[in-house]
């Protein structure tokens, strides 16, 4: 695979590359897919989310992912459209070809064939001079202007006694700031889609147009939002804007999961269904649905057998990488 | 006010033994030695090279009312909590990876069982920079990160200033902290206390500078020798340590970079049986036991398949092409 370093320190971020359907090369399609370019016949909600987000990736750009759904993103970006692009995760790695799903941020397979093993304090000073294109993080709630909550739902509690303790920033902070831009993946609920996060913990477009720079920020904030039903943009005043929704999901029901009034894009598009070659690719890198699907039989089998299936989807997806 | 150089790096005046002496001591005696009731204590590695096997020996001393100052925390923390060892937590993220919640933590601040752990957030870069700032031994260390959120309403120990040299940038300051003690686990250590790790850092190498005491667990002691033909890999040197306890499998259930692979079902078992207070008092009856009886419990035949994975997955990349 050819490997080439982009650029760090480019001030001008590329807006937000396609999700046009486009003709497969040897690259982006590893595993010789039949007819790859054509929409697969079956896949699932979660499937659609990952070949999504990937999408938010272009080729030769440095993206900061997380584990989990973001992770898988990453990893088939990198597989598919996006053979340059280069995936850097917190815990100090940089560059990372992971072959399948990773069980946390510091996983032994992050560091296999990395360009860079370092520590976090050099990741997040290289973020913050704006190195890294694009980010992916999660959250509990988010508002209209994208700001969101991932520490606490306090409900009529407190912070120091919440309803509900999250797990915290972590990165996404420091992401949502310094990153060129960032995408969010989130489950569509009204009691999430809210008109005041309970606890801002990441900064999305704050709270009027021309906030973030006024705070000096190099990251251009929130450019999407990815739900289990639809497709976000922000607009030039930092709202969110309905883009697409999913295949058989009216408007009116995402308009029924959000607490303000939605703004909804002149012409609503359909998000584009995975290809073949995209949904192949997401179930070898995640063999045993741990992320696709949530489940987790892969550890109820005893250790004997979980232990030899983990070497066997390291050894199919090591020959992938080895064409 | 100027504080008299000792020759060490403690500031408590606990210590006056010169640093390149051998510190070489076994677990049991480094935290007894190092962690006390009411100590703050910062853990490295994350979901990687944690020093599992050192917080299992603090829940067996029942060590009580600990600060836990760190970046972010998986199993060893929630482990803790629910065994009632700590009362605050300073960092960025708490829970666990893809396949459990951290239950304990979550039924500590939610509902004070078996009592209230207090939150102080910060973001991943802010938790870096305390460290640097208490390695530096300045008051803060300024950043871009949590301006215009609410991590610094809830956490008084942020400040928020306008940039004196007159940029108009606003800035976050973030205040140094120095743990009382800092347990990392490496590779390799020699006796003199450098630590050499493979793979990433982590916030480990300003962990062990921040830190007034620091303690090194290790899969391997090897000799300074040994040390000197990878002085690359030492990224926390002699005179930051003070003690050395050699723990092979130390970070088991997590990964240790090039040692062994992370056991994910004994990790899934853990925070099946943390999801509930009478399932989980009977998991520490079961596992809080010396390190050497776990290793034992564990069963060699298991520990040999981790390390065989990991040096499967993760070969020297010119072995494997």
């Amino acid at each position: 695979m050819s490997e080439e370093i982009p650029a760090v320190d480019d001030p001008e971020h590329p807006e937000r590359p396609g999700i046009e359907h486009k003709e497969a090369t040897d690259s982006s399609n590893p595993l010789g897919v039949d007819r790859p370019n054509e929409t697969a016949e079956d896949y699932t909600l979660t499937e659609l989310l990952a070949v999504t987000a990937a999408h938010e990736i272009a080729d030769h750009e440095t993206a900061f992912i997380g584990v989990g759904m973001s992770l898988m993103s990453g990893v088939l970006a990198k597989y598919t459209h996006a053979p340059n692009c280069q995936l850097v995760t917190e815990s100090g790695y940089i560059g990372s070809v992971p072959p399948g799903v990773v069980q946390s941020i510091s996983d032994s397979v992050l560091g296999v064939d990395a360009l860079v093993a370092t520590d976090q304090c050099e990741i997040f000073t290289d973020n913050q001079r704006g190195a890294f294109d694009v980010g992916i993080i999660g959250a509990g709630q988010i508002d209209s202007r994208g700001n969101t909550n991932s520490t606490v739902v306090i409900g009529d509690q407190s912070y120091d006694r919440p309803k509900v303790r999250l797990p915290g920033s972590g990165g996404s902070n420091d992401i949502m700031t310094s990153c060129g831009r960032t995408v969010v993946m989130m489950r569509q609920k009204r009691r999430a889609f809210t008109t005041d996060v309970d606890y801002k913990t990441a900064p999305g477009h704050l709270e009027y147009p021309g906030h973030r720079e006024e705070l000096g920020f190099v990251g251009k904030g929130p450019c999407a939002v990815i739900t289990d039903m639809a497709v976000f943009g922000f607009d030039d005043d930092g709202e969110m804007v309905l883009e697409s929704t999913h295949p058989d999901v009216p408007v009116e029901d995402v308009r029924d999961e959000v607490q303000w009034e939605l703004r909804v894009a002149d012409e609503v598009t359909t998000t584009r269904e995975p290809t073949r070659a995209e949904v192949a690719m997401l179930r070898t890198i995640d063999p045993a649905d741990v992320v696709l699907r949530g489940t987790d039989y892969v550890y109820e089998v005893g250790f004997e057998e979980w232990s030899e299936t983990v070497l066997e989807h390291w050894r199919q997806l090591q020959s992938i990488q080895d064409e | 006010m100027t504080l008299q150089n000792t020759g060490t790096d403690h500031r408590d005046g606990t210590d006056d033994e010169p640093n390149g002496r051998e510190k070489i001591t076994d677990l049991e005696t480094a935290i007894a030695d190092y962690v006390h009731d009411g100590s703050s204590v910062a853990f490295g590695g994350m979901g990687g090279r944690d020093p599992e096997a050192a917080a299992r020996e603090i829940v067996r001393q029942k060590k009580t009312g600990l600060t836990v100052l760190d970046d972010a925390r998986t199993t060893l923390l929630d482990i803790m909590v629910g065994a009632g060892c700590v009362d605050e937590y300073v960092g960025s993220w708490v829970g666990t990876s893809l396949i459990s919640q951290g239950h304990n933590i979550r039924n500590a601040v939610e509902n004070e069982i078996p009592h209230h752990l207090q939150m102080r957030d910060v973001s991943n870069f802010g938790s870096s920079l305390m460290f640097l700032a208490g390695a530096m031994d300045v008051p803060f260390v300024p950043t871009r990160s949590m301006l215009g959120t609410d991590i610094p309403e809830h956490n008084d120990a942020l400040e928020i200033i306008d940039d004196p040299f007159g940029s108009g940038d606003k800035l976050t300051l973030v205040p140094a902290e120095r743990p009382d003690v800092a347990i990392i686990h490496v590779q390799r250590c020699d006796p003199l206390g450098n630590a050499q790790i493979h793979g990433n850092v982590v916030n480990d190498h300003l962990k062990a500078r921040a830190a007034e005491h620091t303690i090194i667990t290790c899969e391997e002691i090897v000799s300074t020798d040994e040390i000197r033909k990878t002085p690359e890999l030492t990224r926390i040197p002699f005179y930051t340590v003070d003690a050395v306890a050699e723990v092979p499998f130390g970070s088991h259930p997590w990964h240790c970079y090039g040692r062994y692979y992370a056991d994910l079902p004994f990790y899934r078992e853990y925070g099946l049986r943390s999801q509930n207070r009478e399932d989980f008092l009977e998991w520490l009856e079961e596992w809080i036991i010396p390190h050497e009886d776990y290793l034992e419990k564990i069963g060699a035949d298991r520990l040999e398949t981790l390390e065989r994975m990991e040096h499967e997955i993760n070969a020297p990349a010119e072995v494997r092409s």
